[in-house]
């Protein structure tokens, strides 16, 4: 992807994956916190080829209701299956919480570029703010199979919500948490835990995923510390292939894509512009 | 199962096609970006994004919304150039041996005509969509679109500087389309397709602003599909042009309609974003309405329903 400062370096190389339109299989829908759902599809052939921060556009609704795809980050893939989180905030996730085993939708992927691990690093720091856990969870295993510390700093609004924790704690040689009410970790944004992690346990890489004025935020204290720092962002999406334009992102090198080009992108790269970004809830 | 014993071909003027079914300008890119996902070959043309002199960067995020089977935009004809487009885009597309349809965009008739006269030179360009309907631009587009005598002049001009097949992308934000359809027809149009978007808007009733950057956007999808039919029916009895239908068209029977109504060929849009696999099935969807009703040719459909008949009963 042009948008890559470091040569990306996961197994599948980027010319040899194809985008494919599976038919894929509910096999589990589970409540995993307060409105946040948790979906494990049976995708052989996605599940084969994903690579971390890469992400699915499943087809929402069923015969001639219409309505968009909605994208959603692949969390895990484990053999046959895949995993996504997704909160329900609108029309197309209340379907998919109805969603139940042995269900089938329609899907495309892998779509996006992935995260990237920079060769030689061997400490990463992976920054999650709410859902923005979802693309790390596949990023904190890889990392972890190779032999790459990881460190994770999560925020969210409760303790209850501070999803795929588990997953974090397992592979992680450190955790660190803030909530906006107290109720576990530190009291407020993920944000205030990032300037010591720089600085105490200092990271090759950081990775973040979260509300865009965290990311902002923490490309910022990356930025000042000197470490490469990854982002994954979230844009309004029609097509999910890099054909419509909807999903434009603000870069140094012009507009990019970020179904196509992104959704991971090195953070100097990006121009934050926080207007931008007000219509995304939904 | 005799699958190929309907004849699929149909011709926009000059333009031979080897099926009634092709991807509408913008929401294919161009081509490649789906060519993982969809079989190519079987369609009658690839249509481009917009392709303008110089590069466009396109308007502010948001812009989409997505609204009741439909959906809002406002990309603005975000397009790398022509130059760019002829050094990129162009290559591929030649090596799939499709026909190419490059849709055509310009602030100013000397825009459009310094695009056209640049792919005039490309052998793999077959035809020129000239887009005088996106309204998400301020200066060109639609304001080319809505009054017969600027539609006139600026087909009359890229007239003049292309022998390429050249069709006419018609607005529907007009009071008769059929008088605009007619003026392109007269200024030396070979074909017009129809409709581009409606022009539309959402506001979000949290910030209490309207959704979209730009504040409007054009409004596609299943939503239009009965305004589209009725504005194809309209302009296949005012002119003599082929006429290349649109608007909503999302399943066969969608695209059997259209060509009863006057449409020679039908683009797909929208539900190309829901299902890659759309025109495909479509495609198949028209070939089996032919075949069960004995039509030989799916030519034949087409205007057949100001004929009375229901094609070939």
């Amino acid at each position: 992807m042009s948008c890559c400062g470091e040569a990306a370096e996961h197994g599948a190389g980027d010319g040899g994956q194809r985008k494919l339109l599976e038919q894929v299989v509910v096999e589990a829908n589970e409540r995993v916190a307060t409105g946040v759902g948790l979906l494990a599809l049976r995708a052989p052939r996605m599940a084969a080829s994903v690579r971390p921060g890469q992400f699915v556009h499943l087809r929402i609704a069923e015969g001639t209701a219409f309505i968009l795809r909605r994208p959603f980050s692949v969390h895990r893939a484990r053999g046959e299956t895949i995993e996504v989180l997704y909160q329900v905030v609108g029309v197309g996730t209340r379907w998919l919480a109805e969603r139940e085993p042995g269900d089938a939708m329609d899907a495309i992927g892998p779509l996006g570029s992935g995260w990237r691990i920079p060769q030689g690093a061997a400490h990463a720091l992976l920054v999650a703010g709410g859902l923005g856990a979802a693309p790390l969870g596949m990023l904190a295993e890889a990392l972890a199979e190779r032999g790459v510390a990881v460190s994770v700093a999560q925020g969210a609004p409760t303790a209850e919500r501070l999803v795929a924790a588990g997953l974090f704690e397992d592979v992680a040689r450190r955790v660190e948490t803030a909530t906006d009410d107290g109720s576990a970790g530190v009291r407020g944004f993920v944000t205030a835990l990032v300037p010591a992690l720089l600085e105490q346990d200092r990271p090759d890489v950081v990775y973040a995923c979260g509300p865009e004025p965290m990311m902002c935020a923490v490309a910022r204290m990356a930025a000042e510390a000197g470490v490469p720092c990854q982002v994954s962002l979230e844009r309004l999406m029609a097509c999910g292939v890099g054909a419509c334009l909807s999903c434009t992102v603000s870069t140094r090198s012009g507009l990019k894509r970020a179904c196509a080009d992104g959704p991971v992108f090195d953070a100097v790269d990006v121009v934050w512009a926080q207007d931008e970004v007000e219509g995304l809830k939904r | 199962m005799s699958g190929r014993d309907v004849d699929l071909r149909v011709s926009i003027g000059s333009l031979e096609l080897r099926s009634p079914v092709m991807p509408a300008s913008g929401t294919f890119g161009s081509g490649r970006e789906y060519a993982d996902l969809v079989d190519l070959s079987r369609l009658g043309a690839i249509v481009t994004k917009g392709v303008s002199l110089e590069p466009w960067p396109g308007n502010p995020q948001p812009r989409i919304v997505e609204t009741a089977s439909g959906m809002l935009n406002s990309i603005g004809l975000q397009n790398p150039g022509v130059e760019a487009f002829c050094a990129n885009d162009l290559p591929w597309l030649a090596a799939q041996g499709l026909a190419v349809i490059v849709n055509v965009s310009g602030h100013s008739v000397d825009e459009y005509v310094a695009v056209a006269k640049r792919l005039d030179r490309e052998p793999a360009v077959s035809a020129l969509e000239l887009n005088v309907s996106c309204p998400n631009v301020d200066a060109g587009g639609m304001q080319f679109g809505t009054s017969c005598e600027a539609a006139a002049s600026v087909t009359a001009a890229v007239r003049a500087t292309t022998s390429k097949p050249l069709i006419v992308k018609l607005s529907p934000n007009v009071g008769d389309i059929a008088a605009i359809a007619r003026s392109v027809e007269g200024a030396g149009a070979d074909a017009v397709s129809l409709i581009n978007t409606l022009l539309g808007m959402a506001i979000d009733v949290e910030t209490q602003r309207p959704v979209l950057a730009r504040r409007v956007g054009g409004l596609s999808g299943p939503a239009i599909k009965p305004v589209a039919l009725r504005m194809v029916w309209d302009v296949y009895e005012a002119v003599r042009v082929p006429v290349i239908g649109m608007g909503g068209i999302a399943s066969a029977h969608d695209a059997v309609e259209f060509m009863l109504a006057g449409a020679t060929a039908v683009a797909v849009g929208t539900a190309n974003f829901v299902d890659p696999a759309a025109m495909t099935r479509i495609l198949d969807g028209v070939e089996a309405y032919c075949r069960e009703r004995g039509v030989a040719r799916v030519a034949d459909l087409v205007g057949a329903a100001h004929r009375g008949a229901g094609g070939g009963q």
